[in-house]
């Protein structure tokens, strides 16, 4: 039997009995998560949340003080970049810079992995505007277009630490054909170990078939759609192949599928150099 | 491009558009839908009257467990999702698509999904959501495309921290506080529904009450009921700017120097046609002043060949007034007779406590007559309202000025749309006052208080005998 198939199988074995290495959610992106869902929180205790990460607080000073934020001031302290840019916002910045590549140990795939996660975080950030352009929940979409890949990581860490353990070595290309096949399943145990909310789940569970009827259906379509667009521009600028041209971005099904007509759609992509500054701020 | 023929052809399928081409059906004629959502039903189903009566009946039973914390020990979960408390909507939603769907289909309207743009009076061009075009002429055309949220220019709705009446239960979690812009209908059904829930609710607007065609007296119940809830009312506030400051609130400022903040913000500054693809010049037609469709008693615009029905022409906005007109419309417009149409329409607002009316308000009655008898019935005296704790609930009968006949009834109170058509009955069959008080009603009801508010206008009347 190829290894390949061996460490396959091993994957799934792992799976089927709750014997993946989750890494856990960073302590305080998980705080962080807390934090801004009670009403009764100030700014003042989600600086010092922040501050007791060294290495967060610093990703979001940097991101508070990128053109795509601050564009005119230096922000100097986090009281003042929270009081600056909003709870919700911080939030989003410490949630996606405590999911960064470093979280996940995957020695020789830490470009595809850094990769993977700046993909996740455009996605969740197309996905905001999607649900903006269609009138749908604008504060979920962010969360669930961040997460629908998560399982990525944490299937290339398996595999190699299966390879590792097996003492043998593994392509590339059987790596990333693993992950492929059993990243929805495993992100979906993340998701449950990270005790993200059920319509999170659900849009990672029904990414590939969002027709089929399920409580979060519209917000699983505007994952996929902010998955597309970003799929598309993404593409363009690390020179992947197969890309999804301009043409049929526009001409997906889940456009329509969310009542958007064609001018919508362009009024959408319009929003690409936005976008971009944040996904950049983000994962600077 | 071969153009596709129908007898008559309705634009948009809320209230209006669904009785008219349903009515136009049913005598034989091809009809077609065209509906640019994908699901039918149009504001009104998917994202106003059906969507809030959703969360309204989540909010009276958090309203009434907080009442009774003594008995459940109830406390509401601080960050409870928003679709938590509208979870049975997209049942509700659903089961009113397939009924529609049958219905169009039971009568043979043909429906299509696409955007509508007049080519001329009789020609229309579809745009589909894929991007594909098709033409279709008829005889006949009645547009009910309803309304959409207008937006002040002062206000930056973003959907995510300021929001419209359409977006308004896109909301993820219950806001800590939220700002109501408005005091109208809309305004007065959120900023009640959410207080009841727990938010800190801040109604502004511009005129000194809200829902000023009610009289004073039934506003100034639901402002105490709305205000015992914890909320507050900012009368006389010319809004100088809604925004969201970027880091921690929306701020709200008057132009006399007031200042609000609040997590999020609804604008409810009210409703425009909603006719901004229908390109209506090509068919010869234009919108008024308003920016509203003018048309005639029987709903005939100026284009004699194409009616409008519905939102698109304004008050009283109401979605059993719409299915009416929407009826009336095709009626007309295929030489249909129909009798008169019944100008007594009650207006329900679903408001916390809701409030009704029918026929001539106090204020409206003095205005035409001159002299009128006024009776009033407090709910507190009622053995029914004492029972279900209702503390603000009133009932208001107006009659002529010999205090015989009624000219109108109103009510605040919790019932207040079901109990309001005793009244309307009574102003159909044009009755003396005296009926309510010489029919039994079961007891304890609430409907005793047009018992009470009756006899109230019975003893004015006898001592103005008297005084003869």
């Amino acid at each position: 039997m190829p290894t390949s198939t061996l460490i396959s199988e091993k994957l799934q074995q792992r799976i089927v009995h709750d014997q993946l290495d989750v890494p856990m959610l960073p302590e305080v992106a998980g705080k962080v998560m807390r934090l801004t869902q009670d009403p009764d929180s100030e700014s003042v205790d989600l600086a010092r949340l922040i501050q007791s990460d060294q290495i967060l607080a610093g990703k979001v000073m940097r991101a508070a003080n990128s053109a795509a934020y601050s564009p005119n001031s230096s922000i100097v302290s986090l009281q003042q970049a929270i009081t600056r840019l909003g709870m919700k916002l911080i939030a989003e910045i410490a949630l996606s810079a405590s999911i960064s590549a470093e979280v996940f140990n995957t020695p020789g795939f830490e470009s595809h992995i850094t990769y993977r996660i700046k993909y996740s975080l455009a996605t969740g950030l197309w996905a905001k505007e999607v649900a903006r352009a269609s009138r749908k929940n604008v504060e979920a979409a962010f969360l669930a277009g961040l997460m629908h890949d998560i399982g990525r990581p944490v299937a290339v860490q398996s595999v190699l630490q299966i390879a590792r353990s097996m003492n043998v070595k593994i392509a590339k290309e059987d790596v990333l054909r693993i992950e492929d096949e059993y990243q929805q399943q495993i992100g979906l145990r993340v998701l449950e170990k990270w005790e993200m909310p059920s319509s999170v789940c659900h849009s990672l569970q029904y990414f590939h078939d969002y027709s089929t009827p399920h409580s979060a259906q519209v917000q699983t379509m505007i994952v996929v759609a902010g998955a597309l667009i970003t799929s598309h521009y993404m593409c363009e600028q690390e020179g992947d192949k197969p890309c999804l041209s301009l043409e049929e971005l526009k001409s997906e099904a889940v456009f329509a599928d969310l009542n958007l007509y064609p001018d919508q759609i362009d009024a959408l992509l319009e929003k690409e150099t936005a976008v971009n500054s944040a996904v950049e701020a983000m994962s600077a | 491009m071969s153009a596709r023929h129908y007898d008559l052809i309705v634009i948009g399928s809320g209230p209006a558009g669904q009785k008219a081409a349903v009515q136009a059906a049913k005598t034989g004629k091809t009809v077609a839908l065209v509906e640019k959502d994908r699901e039918l039903g149009g504001s009104c189903v998917q994202r106003g009257t059906i969507p809030s009566k959703t969360l309204r009946e989540n909010a009276l039973r958090v309203k009434n467990m907080r009442m009774n914390a003594s008995i459940a020990n109830f406390e509401l979960a601080e960050d409870l999702e928003l679709a938590t408390l509208i979870n049975r909507l997209e049942e509700v939603l659903a089961a009113h698509d397939v009924y529609m769907r049958k219905q169009m289909q039971r009568n043979g309207v043909e429906l299509i999904h696409g955007r509508a743009h007049f080519i001329s009076d009789t020609e229309l061009a579809i745009t589909t959501v894929r991007g594909e075009y098709a033409i279709l002429t008829t005889q006949f055309f009645v547009i009910a495309t309803g309304s959409y949220p207008r937006t002040p220019d002062n206000v930056e709705v973003d959907h995510e921290h300021i929001f419209d009446s359409d977006s308004i239960l896109s909301m993820m979690y219950l806001p800590k506080s939220l700002t109501v812009l408005g005091g109208g209908v809309i305004a007065s059904e959120y900023a009640s529904i959410f207080q009841a829930l727990g938010v800190k609710v801040t109604m502004v607007d511009k005129y000194p009450q809200p829902l000023g065609f009610l009289d004073e007296d039934l506003t100034a119940k639901f402002v105490h009921a709305f205000e015992h809830m914890g909320g507050k009312w900012v009368g006389n506030c010319m809004l100088e700017r809604a925004f969201w400051n970027g880091f921690d609130a929306v701020v709200t400022t008057c132009t006399d120097g007031r200042e609000f903040k609040s997590d999020k913000l609804l604008c409810a500054a009210g409703r425009l046609a909603d006719v901004g693809d229908l390109n209506i010049e090509n068919a010869g037609l234009e919108l008024n002043a308003r920016g509203l469709i003018d048309v005639d008693d029987n709903l005939r615009t100026r284009v004699p060949n194409i009616f409008a029905a519905g939102d698109v022409v304004g008050p009283p906005s109401l979605a059993s007034a719409s299915m009416e007109q929407g009826r009336r419309a095709s009626c007309n417009a295929l030489d249909i007779q129909v009798g008169e149409m019944h100008s007594l329409i009650p207006s329900g607002i679903y408001s916390i406590p809701e409030l009704s009316s029918v026929g001539l308000s106090e204020k409206q009655a003095r205005e035409k007559y001159g002299e009128v008898i006024v009776g009033a019935a407090s709910f507190e005296e009622i053995a029914r309202g004492q029972i279900s704790g209702i503390q603000d609930g009133m009932l208001k009968i107006v009659c002529d000025a010999a205090g015989m006949k009624v000219l109108g009834v109103m009510i605040v109170a919790e019932g207040a749309t079901e109990l309001i058509h005793i009244g309307q009955m009574a102003l159909i069959a044009q009755a003396d006052v005296d009926i309510f008080v010489e029919s039994i009603f079961n007891f304890p009801t609430l409907a005793e208080a047009y018992r009470v508010a009756a006899l109230h206008v019975i003893g004015q009347r006898s001592q103005k005998k008297d005084c003869y």
